[in-house]
This record gives structure tokens, sequence and C-alpha cells, in this order.
């Protein structure tokens, strides 16, 4: 060991530590103690080179991912080192990157990655910094990027390609900036005269809109009597509808006003509150060498701004209708809504002031029209979109505020929803499926198969355009398929009652595997029987209970009657077993099984009750059925009875659950069967 | 160094002697040139690489990308690291864009050996094809009936202008430049013929290896050939004393004396075969070892038992003849070199340190001016092998994949190699540290940071 540690050198021993590891790094320390131990001397160096280099050959990538390490740690800083290595670098190259196929990289595949990924990063560092002087680096750097296409990271070039995008695209848009300021400079008088010409037109029309309303409240102020509106609320309302009548409305009269108006707010709203606002932001952008010109134009650009919006302010107060318009143009719906709404307020005026609805009244006829032709077009839109029930709602309030008008609307309306609404409480929750394309359709037609706008032709062979799927198939194809869903519900426990007098605890769905199906019972673990023929014994059950009772009070003078009551009601019930298992179907041997197993089970159960009360007498014995006998006889048969009665209830209970599943698969599943 | 050139003064040593051991010097020095880049333009294998003749400044190269293209190798197209790397592009390529290029891989380019205005390709296309060298047009085309693997001209040839062109196809073809047409159609060869060369000894004498293994010695002006090398007839003991072989003359007393049996006109053979190669074919029939019907068939179809020998198992896949013409070396797909002596057609027996060879395709030998040095591409690596001892003197690692080719550029002792990674390296024999590398700009230095 000593001697062979002595051979090796100290830089053998070192590496052989450093690559020892499992660690994503070499221990700073050992690299440090390499570094300094190789720079000492040449023949060190040479020694590392050769392990290095022998270690990259393990068959192992953790030892040759450290390795490699290293070897770059040494190739940055020692010439002699990159001489030797270079001169095997295809070697070198062959186990880092792995690019020979007859040489994988060898086992844990993650580290193998990352070996390779760190090969290639470093084979391009090198080539960057040590290129120039080696040939070979040059050779391998070309051969795995041009002739095999692996992928460097290049990450000098990316990092300088980004810095370069990046100030470029700041130089451009610096330019463009600078371009628009200029432009801007050039024509800043002829925006500004543009925008003022406007403004001044639209205070104009204003003007005219004003003067026009001044003579219209007097009108109104004239008709009116203080008299009839005695309640504050009736004048409050009164108030408001004035209130209303003072905006100026359009007629015919200041149409031509109102059209220019409108176009000029649009033009002010649209064109230069936006250009405005693009200026200002231009502004604030840009960088120029006089800064005083350009605070200048901004100070007086925000002005422009601030009178703009107070003219906008203007147009919307003067006129009721220029905002919607403006903003509304382009949607139909709304628009027409808006106008209902004119139309309504209209109405709410013409009721109280009778002047206006003397102007009004021709127009509103006609829109009233309208509004009915809208509302039951509306409602049949309703039917297709949900979404817009709120607004249809809406709608409704107010068509019940007019409701002279669009009374009729209304009631197509209603009659529509009430329809809707108890088909849409009928109608069942569907998951999606291609099913509900003919829904409710019955397709008994074939169809075609190749004639769906595919166009097949010549392309594995001829086609053939007669091909038809038969209806049947179709039906097949459109069945609805739903994945089972189990319905979750807690588990009731068994409750028969036990031997040792509690009762049974145990959990299952359907039977039990001791005490048969599970049924409801009462405190005491009697079953409470739910079967049709039920409703008429349960009064005799009462009956006996209340007996019961009695016999209580009295102790025991009764017994034996209720003891017989009892035995009565048992044979009842094993009869109905008996009922239940003919109509089940079932073949002879099962029937005779049935039939065993129903009296061994009831004569057990009297035999409980017997044990419970603690009276056995003979004369009860003679009353009692065959089967109670016969197990009196044969206790061990008796026993051997219950043990198959147990296997017989779930066997029939299985039974009969699979039957009910084949039945519901065949009602699915009509075409198999 | 210094001494010898003293010596050289002093008339100690003769200047022929002095230039060939600064020459061999030199060679032994070879290794990958950091500063002479030739930039290849090859998007295929390098199949062939050719230096020209004349000047000794023009590099050849075919690649399998249907492409072949020239380089000055003397002067550099610029210059990259501050003047460190010298980049030499190519000064023009002809590839499958050119209206009359080839289709198929150029497996075979050749310079004219006169001078360098013309330039022969074939290819796998089954055209061989005569360039122009300075307006880059065809100017001849030669149809083959199957795909040509290698084409040669005789470096000697005064008397005529053939291209001698190996193919697919059992038959060498004579393609004759200054009429256009095959001049002859040489058969014997059992299956293709992967590679042809001329004799350096006589013009008329062809020498041609099939992937039948055999290695046939054609004389132009008859019918048939007139040898079959037999790597089973082999003469351990007439190999000739290794420094006086290479060194000195080749006619040799003691040689002559220790062939025994077969002394008949050894010493003279050399003059004759320079002379002419009939009195070369008489002294080989009539060394050949076989017994008295063959003496009386001297005519070509010779018996069937000779007519069957072979060089190699498997495909003969490349062939040169040292610079005497004395001596064939030919590599083999059984991944043997042999070493044949001429005047006899006897396997020497050298054994080459081996090595793998490519055996698919046909490779290309070079051998150093002096006959000492043998350059074979053995699969990603060239290595350098003393021809008389078969001892591997040099290995050249570079390329990624298989070497095809390699070219020995005698006037300033530079080996250039193709392979399969489209590379062409170039070997120089290394420089003198120049301490002059100017500081400013490189520091390939130690960078100790601790």
């Amino acid at each position: 060991m000593e001697v062979e540690m002595q051979e090796r050198g100290k830089v053998g021993t070192l590496i052989e530590k450093a690559t020892n590891s499992t660690a994503a790094e070499v221990d700073p320390r050992l690299l440090k103690a390499i570094k300094s131990v190789v720079r000492s001397s040449d023949s060190e160096l040479r020694l590392a080179a050769h392990t290095l280099m022998d270690l990259m050959k393990r068959d192992h990538s953790q030892v040759r991912y450290l390795t490699l390490l290293i070897i770059d740690e040494l190739f940055m800083r020692s010439k002699l080192f990159r001489t030797l290595l270079v001169e095997n670098l295809d070697q070198l190259l062959a186990l880092s990157v792995g690019f020979r196929r007859n040489m994988p990289l060898p086992a844990p595949p993650a580290i193998a990655s990352t070996l390779r990924s760190k090969a290639i990063e470093f084979l391009e560092k090198w080539n960057a910094s040590f290129g120039i002087h080696y040939r070979q680096l040059r050779l391998g750097f070309d051969y795995l990027k041009n002739t095999l296409r692996f992928q460097f990271p290049n990450l000098q070039e990316t990092a300088a390609r980004i810095e370069r995008e990046r100030r470029e695209r700041e130089r451009r848009t610096r330019e463009i900036l600078q371009n628009k300021f200029e432009t801007l400079k050039a024509n800043f008088s002829s925006v500004k005269e543009e925008i003022r010409a406007t403004v001044d037109e639209i205070g104009q029309c204003l003007d005219i809109v004003r003067t026009k309303e001044e003579c219209m409240p007097p009108i109104l102020l004239d008709d009116e009597d203080f008299v009839e509106f005695r309640s504050a609320e009736l004048r409050q309302i009164r108030l408001d509808s004035l209130k209303e009548g003072e905006k100026v409305h359009e007629n015919n009269d200041n149409k031509v006003v109102f059209d220019a108006l409108r176009e000029l707010y649009k033009l002010l709203v649209t064109k230069h509150l936006v250009s405005v606002q693009e200026r200002i932001s231009l502004l604030i952008r840009v960088e120029v060498a006089d800064s005083r010109s350009r605070d200048s134009m901004l100070k007086e650009l925000i002005d422009i701004r601030n009178s703009l919006m107070s003219v906008k302010k203007d147009c919307e107060e003067s006129g009721c209708a220029l905002p919607k318009t403006a903003k509304n143009n382009e949607e139909e719906e709304e628009d027409f809504w808006e106008e209902g709404n004119f139309g309504s307020t209209e109405n709410e005026i013409t009721t109280k002031p009778g002047k206006l609805k003397v102007v009004e009244s021709s127009n509103a006829e006609e829109k009233s029209k309208s509004i009915e032709d809208r509302n039951s077009k509306k409602s049949n839109k309703r039917s297709e979109n949900l979404a817009k029930v709120p607004a249809s709602n809406k709608v409704k309030a107010k068509d019940k505020d007019c409701g002279n008008l669009s009374s009729k609307g209304k009631e197509t309306l209603d009659s529509e929803n009430s329809v809707r609404g108890e088909l849409l409480a009928e109608a069942p929750v569907l998951n999606w499926g291609s099913f509900l394309d003919n829904w409710g359709s019955v397709s008994n037609r074939d169809t075609l198969a190749n004639q769906k706008g595919l166009e097949l032709d010549n392309h594995w062979g001829r086609v053939d355009y007669d091909a038809v799927i038969p209806a049947e198939k179709i039906a097949e194809l459109n069945l609805q398929a739903t994945i089972y869903q189990e319905k979750l519900g807690e588990i009731q426990p068994c409750r028969a009652p036990l031997s040792k007098g509690a009762l049974c605890q145990r959990r299952d769905l359907k039977v039990c595997p001791f005490h048969g199906p599970i049924i409801p019972r009462d405190d005491a673990g009697n079953p409470i029987n739910q079967n049709s023929s039920s409703d008429d014994t349960d009064p005799e059950l009462g009956s006996d209970l209340a007996e019961q009772l009695a016999k209580q009070a009295v102790k025991n003078v009764r017994e034996q009657d209720k003891e017989e009551a009892r035995k009565r009601k048992l044979a009842k019930q094993s009869l109905q077993r008996e009922k239940l298992a003919k109509v089940r179907e079932h073949n002879e041997a099962v029937l005779r099984d049935a039939a065993m197993a129903s009296t061994s089970r009831s004569a057990a159960f009297g035999e409980d009750m017997g044990e419970t009360v603690g009276e056995r007498s003979v004369g009860r014995r003679n009353k009692q059925t065959l089967a109670s006998m016969l197990r009196k006889k044969v206790t061990t048969k008796d026993r051997l009875a219950q043990r198959l009665l147990n296997t017989r209830a779930t066997d029939a209970t299985i039974r009969q659950m699979t039957q009910g599943e084949d039945a519901t698969y065949k009602e699915a599943f009509p075409n198999q069967w | 160094m210094w001494k010898e050139i003293g010596n050289r003064e002093m008339g100690k040593i003769r200047p022929n002697s002095f230039s060939s051991q600064v020459k061999s010097n030199r060679i032994s020095n070879l290794q990958l040139s950091n500063n002479k880049d030739i930039v290849s333009p090859h998007r295929g294998s390098i199949n062939s690489l050719q230096v020209d003749l004349t000047e000794g400044r023009y590099l050849l190269s075919g690649a399998s990308d249907a492409s072949a293209a020239v380089y000055d190798i003397q002067r550099p197209t610029n210059y990259e690291g501050n003047g460190l790397i010298a980049k030499h592009k190519c000064l023009f390529s002809v590839d499958k864009q050119h209206e009359k290029g080839h289709k198929y891989a150029i497996s075979s380019a050749i310079w004219y050996p006169v001078d360098t205005g013309l330039f022969v390709t074939g290819s796998y296309d089954h055209y061989v094809k005569v360039w122009d060298t300075n307006t880059t047009q065809v100017v001849m085309n030669f149809k083959m009936p199957g795909k040509v693997y290698r084409t040669a001209m005789s470096p000697l040839a005064t008397s005529h202008m053939l291209i001698a062109a190996g193919t697919e196809d059992v038959q060498v073809r004579l393609c004759d430049i200054a009429s256009g047409a095959f001049a002859h159609t040489l058969s014997g060869h059992r299956d293709g013929v992967m590679t042809v060369e001329w004799s350096t000894s006589s013009e008329w004498v062809l020498i041609t290896g099939g992937c039948d293994g055999a290695i046939r010695f054609w004389d132009i002006r008859r019918a048939g050939c007139f040898l079959v090398l037999d790597q089973s007839q082999s003469q351990l003991g007439r190999r000739p004393p290794i420094l006086a072989r290479s060194a000195a003359n080749k006619v040799n007393v003691s040689k002559s004396l220790s062939a025994g049996q077969n002394s008949l006109g050894k010493p003279r053979a050399p003059q004759k075969k320079v002379a002419n190669g009939h009195g070369m074919k008489q002294s080989t029939i009539g060394r050949m070892p076989t017994k008295g019907s063959a003496r009386q068939r001297l005519h070509p179809g010779m018996l069937s038992i000779q007519d069957r020998a072979t060089a190699h198992y498997g495909a003969v896949t490349g062939l040169k003849v040292t610079d005497d013409g004395m001596y064939l070396l030919s590599a083999g797909s059984d991944s043997r070199i042999k070493l044949w002596d001429l005047e006899s057609g006897y396997n020497t027996l050298v054994n080459y340190e081996m090595v793998r060879l490519q055996t698919s395709k046909a490779i290309q030998l070079a051998i150093s001016q002096d006959s000492a040095q043998v350059f074979v591409p053995c699969m990603t690596v060239v290595k350098a092998f003393d021809i008389w001892s078969g001892k591997m003197s040099l290995t050249f690692l570079g390329h990624y994949e298989s070497v095809n080719c390699c070219w020995f550029g005698s006037q300033d002792q530079e080996l250039y190699t193709g392979g399969n990674d489209r590379q062409i390296l170039v070997w120089s024999p290394c420089q003198p540290i120049t301490d002059d590398m100017d500081a400013g700009h490189s520091k390939d230095q130690d960078n100790w940071s601790d």
C-alpha cells in the first residue's frame, strides 16, 4: 500500500480521494491541495494528467464527472497540462461526451447526462479561451458542433447577443420617439388649431341648443298646476320629471344641430382626446436636448386635455343621447334598449303633462310598436341564451311600468317562461356525449359514411362513396354510456340478536354472512317486516305489542296466547318466504332449499324466543310446525341446516343480485341481446 | 543541427545525405499543425487527396458529397487569431451545383501529372471526368460500366496520356485523354478493382488491386497481365539490409548472392525495367518458381494456378509503389500491409505492427520521399511505419472518424490527411518555438490563481 502510494505519488492519492465521493462538486480543500501539489513540479503534473485520464476510463459516471471537474480546473491553469491533455482530446471527449456509439457513458444515467452537458460546456469554454493555440481543441469543437450537431450552450455569445438585442431595441425606440417628437414639434400649432376649431364648433352647437331650450320650459310651466300634486312623493316625482324635461331632447327642429353635435363629439372623443393623451405620454418618455420646449409643450397639451375634458362633460350634460350613441353605436341591441328607455320616460312624462304627449305621441306609438317586436324577438333569444336572463328581467320590470304598451310582449314572455321552467324542472342533468346530438329524435335512417366532406379520393385505394352505416349501428354508436357511480352512505349494522344477548354489529351492504339479508330491526333485534304484505301484519304486530304490555302488567297470565300469536305470525312469514321464492323463479332444488332454510330459521327464532321467555311446554311443541319438530329430533341436523342457511342465503342473495344486474344490463344495452 | 551544417561545409557529409538527414529529422517530428488550417468546403467524407506533382503547391481533394476542391497550400487566403492561424480556403470547388458536376460521391481526384491545367475525377455515378482547372469546366467525359473506385495517371508517361480507372466492373479501362476514348480494356480480375497504380519505374506498367484479393501487373503494350502477386511466395532471406537498401543504390551484390537459385539477371533488373517493360517481363517470368509448363508458356495467358494467386485475403484496398519503383506496398481488407519486391514478385514478409484497416473503402497510402516511412490510415488514426522494419514510428491522432486518404508533400515534409469527419488536417514538422509571439493578444501560459 505504501509502495503503491509512493508510486502513484501524492497527487495520485489526492485525486483518487477527491473523485471518490458522491458529492456534486469536488471537495474544495482537496482541489486546492491538488493544485498546489501539481504546481510544484512538472512531473507531478504529468502524473496528474495520467491519473486523470485513467480515472476518466472508470466505468462510473460520477467518477468521470468529478475527474472532469478537476481536469477543467487544471486545464484552465496549466499550459503543460493542456498540451498533455489535448493530445488525447478525442479520447477525453469520447469518455465525457460519449459521442462514440460503441462507448456510451456508464451507469447512473442522471449523472451521465450532467457529465455530458458539463463536458460540452467545458469544451466550449476551452475552445473560446485556448482554441487559438490548440488545433485539437478547435477540431473537437468543430466536430461536435458541425458534424455531430451537439447543442452547445453558447454562453458568451448568447449573453452578448441578448445584450446587443436589448441595446438595439432601446436605440430603436429612442429613435422612434425622437422622430415622433420632431413631427409633433413641426405641426404642433396646426394640431392645436384643429382641436380649437372642434371645440369652438361644439361650443356653438351647444349655444344653439341652449337657446332652443330656453323657449321650452315656459310652456311647461304654463301648463302645470301645483294643486294636483299635493303629497311630497308626488312632488318629488314631478320634480324629477321636470328635471328630465329640462334636458334638451332631440326633435325635428334641432335634429340637424344634434347630428352635428354628435359628429363633433365623436371626433373629440375618438380622435382629439386620444391623440392628446398619446402626445402627452410621448413627451414624458422622449429624451431631448432642449427640455424647455418640451416642458412648455407638455404644459400646453395638459391644458388642452383639461379643456377637452370639460367640453366633453358639457356635451354629456347637455344632451343625454350623445354619450350613449357615441359609446354604443356599434351595438344595435343595447342601442335599441336605450331608445326604449327613452320612450318609456317619454311615456311617463306624457301621463302627467298633457302638452308633451301631444308633441311626442306620434313618435311614442311608433316606438311602442317596435318595442313589442323587439320584445318577442328578445324572448326568443332569451330561450337560447340563459346568460341574458337578468337583462330581460329588467326589461320585464320596465314593461310592467308601462303596462298598457307592452302587455302583449309580457304575456308571451311569461308563457314562454313557464313552459320552459316546467321543462327545465323536468329535464335530467346529463354528462355531455355524442348521443346528445340527436337527443329525442329517433333516427332510423342509414347514413352515408364517405360523404362527410373529407376528400378521400385515391388515398388508400378506391373509395366506396355509397358506403352506408346502418341505422341500428348508428343507434348503437349513439347509445348513452355512463359510468356507474356507487351511492355512498352509511352502511347499517346487521343488528340480528346474538346468543349473548347483544346485537350483531357487523356492517355489510346487503347480506350478513351469519344472519342473512340485512333487514330493518327494532331495538331488540326483531325484524320489522317491510314486505309487500307487511301492511296487514303491522296492525297485528301492534296489537301484539299491546298485548305484551298487558301481559307484563298481569305477569305472564296470557303467555300461551301470546306464544300462539307469535307462532301464527311466524308461519305466515315462512309462507310469504316460500311465495317469494316461487316468484323469484328459482328451480326446484333452490325452492326446496329455500323452504328448508326458512323453516329452520323460523324455528330457531322461536327457540330463541322461548329461551328468553324461559318456558318450554309440550303442548306448545305439539303445535309446532313440521320443520321445528324435525329440528327438535335432530339437533345436529339443525345445526347443519343453520350452516346451510347461511351459505344458501348468501348464494340466493348473490344470485338475486346478479340477476338484477343482468336485467339492468339488458335494459341498458338492448342491442347486445 | 549546427554541427551537421558545419560538417556539410567541411565536406564531411555529402549534401545529399545532409538534406535527407534534415528531412528525416523533420518527418520524425510531424505533428498536427496549429497554424495551418485547411478549411474544407466538403460536406462529406474526404476520399482522395493529392498535391500537384509539378509545383507541389495545389492540393486537390475529392469528397463523397460529389465535390472536389483545390487549395493553395503555400499561400493562405486569410489569417485568424492575430496572424497565428493561417487559413487555406479552397481556391475553387466543383460540386453538384455545377451543371456537369458529378452526381454521387467522388472517389478519386488526381492531377494531370504534367501540369495543373487539368485534373481528373472519378465518381460513383460511373463517370470519369477531366476538368479544366482554369475554367472549371468538364472537358472530357468517360462513361464507365460501374462505380469508379480509383483513377490513376502515370507520373512518368511521356508517350501516352492514359487514365487507368478501376471500377466495380472486373475490367480495368484505360481512358485516353488525347482521343477521348477507351484505349484498353484489361480483363483478368474476377471482381471489382479497388485500386490502380502506375509503376514509378516504367510508364507502361500498371498495377491493379481487386476485390478478389489479386494484385495484377499489366504491360499496356501487350494483352493480358504478366504478373499476379502471390502471398504464399515469399522471400524472407532476400530482404535487403535496411540501411543499404534505403540509403544507397539498389544494386547490391550481397543480395544477388543470397538470391540463390533464381539469381539470373537480378542485378540488372532495375536497369532493364527502366529501359523497357519487355525485359522486365522476361526476367519476371523467368523467375517464376513454377515448373516446366509455365516456363514454356510465355504468353500472358498464364497458367491458371498462377492466375488464381491472391495477394490478400479479401480485397486489396490500397497500393503504393516506392519512389524508385522497386517495391510495392499493398493494404488489404484483411488488415494487413505487405511489402512486395517487384523484381521477384515475392512477399517480403515484413511485419507491420498492426492495426485495423478500414475494409469498406479504398484507402490511400503515402510514402515519404526517401522511402523510409509509410503513412497508413488505420481507422481514426494515421500511423507511420518504417517500411523496412515494419516498426511503427508515429501515430497521428486528430481525426474523429475514419481516415480515408493521406498524401505526403515532399517539398516541405507535410502530411495531409482526409477522413470521414470532413476535415483535411495538415501535419507539419513542429515549428521552432518563436518567442516573438506577441504577448499582447494571447497568453497560452500558466495561469495559477492560487
